[in-house]
């Protein structure tokens, strides 16, 4: 507070005729020191005007005054302003009825008059100043009072006063509605008697607790008729009695069930989904990598490891950034992961930023899904589309070559008898002119000699004989050549219209296999691991083919190998069921199969035979066979170590066809 | 024209009939040729009828225009059934053992033939060998 605010305001009514007034009053006033401001007016406006500022402690009303001073006085009182009456006339009538108007107090302006008038304006200064004090300190209190009847009228917890027996004292609506009785009706009955059955043993506890002078709860107690949950907790209150505070935590115990059944489906998600979950803290190191995650990255603790270390290539890098610094979302990017053994695999990613809940970058969570299967499925669909659009051009073509060849190749055949035949009957002819020799018995026969002789001699005639036998053989082994690629064109692409059949897969396989092997003369050896296989529904002449090729490929990646190195050729057949297919392996330990050559090796005439040894259709018609039936194959070939073809096969055809070619 | 039981070519194409009967000109067989279904199944008809030499043999292809090598055997195997029958066929996987069972096939050569094959085959059905 200022130091010229001043501690008390006193008002002073003085008669409005100066000569009327008393400079004694002001002098008298003026002892309450230099706290104290007088403020004098001389009419009743001025005096309203004041009053109305409510900031006067006390009125000084001369009896000088006149008619207006009393009337003056009742205006004070009303105002809240202790009046004085200063009588000068006046007997103690006039000091009732100053009295009886509301004055506060009377003061005679006697001879001890300007000692006596600044007590009694400091007095009823005290006076009302403790009034005010004390209506302010009960308003404050009616406030609070009328404050926490409302609340404790409105809150939701049920709240009861309990004796030091267990008796409810006072209770509030929510308690009646707990007890399903009226507030009324609830005093002064037992608390067991009170409360639903299944809160009862919870609630006797606090409050027992409650009585013995201690704070109890919280405690939960599950289920009263409606299965609703309850936090029930109690206090010590004065005089044994206790405070019972039941508060109704369904929704709350609902919403922690919720969260905890999300919590564990977000878990289970996790853990469990096919895909990879990897969450990075802001500098790009794994705070979290479900088991997924561990399977893709090759790394059974990837925790703490900055995620650069799996990226391969700029794209990946760029990512990183994108979404760590950027707050960048990201979906369905393509990154190569290598894994620390090496390995790398095509992975696409989505991946988006984490904030806190203030919206600061805290990281990034991102999804991987290995790609490589997928890649492998999209080879195998590009390569059987390749092969189904070269399947349909071949039958074209093998049926177009088909009737050409077949009279050049007959008509070769018979050439070439013709040419034998010739042939004889050139060398006759050749003994005939011997026989007729130099000096031919008539000058006919000399002509016909020597026009023999000339036109032998212009046309090679001997050279010619020879050379039209060969160029006729070597034709015919062109013919027989084309002959073959024609027919493995056909096989190649050729519908079947046969109907399936169940076939015993070893029992063809060892067939064919017998057949090979003594084609080979026996210089291989043959390992066999035949497997219990259940009948498998299949065009039986197709996978003789197929045994038949692969056996073809394998007897001759040995011969290859034993020639160059002279080791021991084998070859081993391997059978197997395996859920719902069969698996035949057929392996050698020949050569190999370079990487490069591998990737095109099922490619329609493709082939690293010399000229004329292969056509190039082996491979692509055994792959083409095994796809007829719905199956696989595939190669495995660790460098320099042989190779093992894989054909896989469905016991059961698939259904609504399989992926047919013509 | 050697002698010998009678056989009959047919196929559409002239090179072929040609060819067939360059390969047949030193068996014991006498060869006539038809270039198409219904022009042999006329020369069959024709021969029940009125000669008492009877055609022995039919080497048919397989595709031709209008009546294929298949219904012209089915025709012969209803209508002349003691006529023996061989198919040439580019495909010869594409007809199954019932098939063959149900047209009386005596033979099915793959088409390119093979001289030697097709010889075999033809001496064969007609129990020369």
């Amino acid at each position: 507070m200022s130091t010229d605010e001043p501690v008390v305001r006193v008002l002073v009514v003085e008669p409005q005729q100066a000569d009327q007034r008393d400079p004694a009053t002001l002098r008298a006033l003026q002892r309450l020191g230099k706290g104290a401001r007088i403020e004098v007016v001389h009419e009743r406006d001025a005096l309203r005007r004041l009053l109305a500022g409510a900031v006067h402690d006390c009125a000084v009303v001369d009896e000088r005054v006149g008619a207006e001073a009393l009337p003056l006085l009742a205006e004070a009182a009303h105002a809240g302003v202790p009046g004085v009456f200063l009588i000068r006339t006046g007997g103690d009538a006039a000091a009732v009825e100053a009295f009886d108007q509301g004055a506060r107090d009377c003061v005679r302006a006697g001879p001890d008059f300007e000692s006596i008038l600044p007590v009694a304006v400091l007095d009823q200064i005290r006076r009302v100043r403790s009034e005010r004090a004390r209506n302010e300190a009960d308003a404050r209190i009616q406030w609070l009072e009328n404050l926490s009847r409302t609340v404790v009228e409105a809150i939701p917890t049920a709240l009861a006063v309990l004796d030091a027996v267990g008796n409810v004292l006072r209770a509030n609506p929510a308690f009646s509605r707990l007890c399903g009785r009226s507030v009324e009706a609830s005093a002064g009955r037992p608390l067991r008697e009170l409360l639903p059955d299944s809160l009862w043993s919870v609630a006797e506890a606090v409050w027992r607790e409650a009585a013995r002078g201690n704070g109890a709860g919280p405690r939960f107690a599950k289920g009263d008729a409606a299965g609703r949950a309850f936090d029930l907790r109690a206090a010590p209150l004065s005089e044994g009695r206790s405070l019972l505070l039941v508060s109704e935590v369904t929704e709350v115990e609902d919403l922690l069930r919720q969260v905890g059944h999300l919590r564990r489906t977000n878990e289970d998600l996790i853990q469990n989904m096919n895909g990879a979950v990897l969450m990075l803290d802001s500098t790009g190191h794994v705070r979290f990598a479900n088991p997924g995650a561990l399977e893709l990255l090759g790394d059974a603790s990837p925790e703490g490891r900055d995620a650069r270390a799996w990226i391969q290539g700029d794209t990946g890098r760029d990512l990183l950034v994108a979404v760590l610094e950027r707050g960048e979302r990201i979906r369905g990017v393509e990154i190569v992961v290598r894994r620390p053994d090496g390995a790398s695999a095509p992975v696409a990613v989505a991946a988006a930023p984490l904030h806190d809940e203030g919206g600061s970058p805290r990281g990034a969570v991102a999804i991987l899904q290995d790609l490589s299967e997928l890649k492998q499925l999209q080879r195998q669909v590009l390569q059987t589309e390749k092969m189904a659009s070269i399947g349909q051009l071949a039958a074209g073509v093998a049926h177009e070559i088909n009737n050409p060849m077949g009279f050049v190749h007959a008509n070769l055949y018979q050439v070439s008898e013709y040419v034998d035949d010739l042939t004889r009957v050139w060398d006759q002819v050749r003994g005939l002119r011997r026989a007729i020799g130099d000096a031919p018995a008539t000058p006919e026969l000399r002509r016909a000699a020597e026009l023999f002789d000339a036109t032998v001699e212009e046309v090679e005639a001997d050279f010619l004989v020879d050379d039209l036998g060969k160029a006729v053989r070597e034709s015919l082994e062109g013919s027989e050549r084309v002959r073959h690629i024609v027919q493995d064109l056909r096989a190649f692409s050729h519908q079947d219209t046969a109907e399936r059949t169940l076939a015993d897969i070893n029992k063809a396989l060892d067939s064919t296999a017998n057949i090979v092997w003594t084609m080979m003369k026996h210089s291989v050896k043959l390992t066999k691991d035949y497997g219990d296989l259940p009948p498998v529904s299949c065009y039986p002449m197709q996978l003789k083919q197929v045994w038949m090729n692969l056996l073809v490929n394998a007897t001759q990646a040995v011969e290859q190998r034993m020639g160059a190195e002279g080791i021991r050729g084998e070859i081993r057949l391997h059978t197997r069921a395996e859920g719902g297919s069969v698996v035949v392996e057929v392996t050698d330990n020949g050569s190999g199969i370079p990487p490069e050559v591998r990737e095109r090796i099922f490619e329609p005439f493709f082939t690293t035979k010399e000229v004329g040894e292969g056509t190039g259709l082996g491979l692509a018609t055994t792959y083409t066979l095994v796809r007829r039936h719905g199956g696989e194959l595939s190669v495995a070939s660790p460098e320099g170590e042989g190779a093992t073809f894989r054909v896989r096969l469905p016991v059961e055809p698939p259904q609504g066809g399989s992926p047919e070619t013509p | 024209m050697s002698e010998g039981p009678r056989v009959l070519l047919v196929d559409d194409e002239p090179r072929i009939l040609s060819a067939l009967q360059r390969s047949l000109r030193r068996e014991p067989v006498s060869v006539e040729t038809a270039g198409s279904a219904a022009e042999a199944l006329a020369a069959l008809d024709r021969n029940a009828r009125e000669d008492a030499d009877p055609i022995r043999l039919v080497v048919s292809d397989q595709k031709m225009p209008g009546c294929s090598g298949i219904e012209l055997i089915g025709e012969i195997a209803a209508r002349h059934p003691s006529v023996r029958r061989i198919l040439l066929t580019g495909w010869p996987e594409s007809i199954d053992e019932p098939e063959r069972v149900r047209l009386g096939l005596s033979a099915l050569v793959s088409k390119p033939w093979d001289d030697q094959e097709l010889k075999r085959e033809i001496r064969a059905a007609l129990d020369l060998v």
